[in-house]
């Protein structure tokens, strides 16, 4: 049997669908609990995860259901990597505007919240451009 | 088991949904349609009783901020009441705790609107 990958990790690929998004958090949760996290933390990941998913299903594909979306998780010794790769439009790091929670909370509207959820629950947060497509990469690290 | 499920009922002129699973971007449109159909019948004081609900993501937040101005000038409001740890804490982080009122339990959330139906 060979030995596993260095950072040990696994991979899910999904259609780009909705219908998938509890399977895809269902597993992100226990992922993160495997990785040491809490429940709180475990919980806050796999919302992040959901938001990170559903803004590729939703803008990088526009709604087309005939995509495909991979998710990555890496186990390291203190922290769990999230990694989202897709081929639709990509997501640039100067596009994405953080609304500001008090200002939200005065002038209620649709939309940017989240992102808002994902830069609050994770630790670390980078969009990228690789040669086959676009990535959206989170870290969590163990507290 | 579906990912949602709505139980709708009426306590003294208040609705108060109580949603069961997952409010994510692929069941957003079927609570969305649940509280617009609230509204739709004059309905403009509603509960979220949220004890059953194990999760909600942004979608969802966006479903209940689509909604509130328009209950909120008809006089009524959007109350929440028995969060989950989880969701009470997604509520917090994004100051949604300031926006909308939120009860301990239900009994509480329409004790608090004794006589303002």
């Amino acid at each position: 049997m060979r030995n596993p990958p260095e950072p040990e990790s696994f991979r899910l690929v999904i259609p780009s669908q909705t219908r998938y998004l509890n399977l895809v958090t269902g597993m992100a949760k226990r992922a993160s609990m495997v990785a040491g996290m809490d429940d709180a933390t475990s919980a806050k990941i796999s919302i992040a995860v959901d938001e990170a998913v559903t803004n590729v299903i939703v803008h990088a594909y526009s709604g087309e259901a005939d995509h495909l979306v991979e998710i990555e998780l890496r186990f390291l010794p203190q922290a769990l990597e999230v990694h989202i790769l897709h081929q639709g439009r990509p997501i640039r790091e100067n596009e994405v505007v953080l609304p500001d929670p008090r200002e939200y909370v005065k002038h209620p509207r649709k939309g940017g919240l989240g992102l808002l959820l994902m830069s609050r629950f994770m630790d670390e947060i980078r969009y990228l451009e690789t040669g086959g497509g676009s990535e959206c990469y989170m870290i969590k690290r163990v507290v | 088991m579906a990912d949602l499920l709505i139980q709708v009922h009426e306590v003294d002129g208040v609705v108060v949904l109580r949603p069961e699973g997952f409010i994510n971007a692929h069941t957003v449109r079927q609570f969305e349609a649940a509280l617009e159909a609230q509204v739709l019948a004059g309905r403009y004081t509603i509960l979220l009783d949220c004890r059953l609900l194990n999760y909600i993501s942004s979608a969802g937040l966006g479903a209940i901020m689509g909604l509130i101005e328009t209950v909120r000038e008809n006089g009524g409001d959007i109350m929440l009441c028995q969060l989950q740890k989880n969701v009470h804490e997604i509520f917090d982080t994004l100051g949604f705790t300031e926006l909308y009122r939120v009860f301990a339990t239900e009994e509480e959330a329409l004790k608090s609107l004794n006589g303002a139906i």
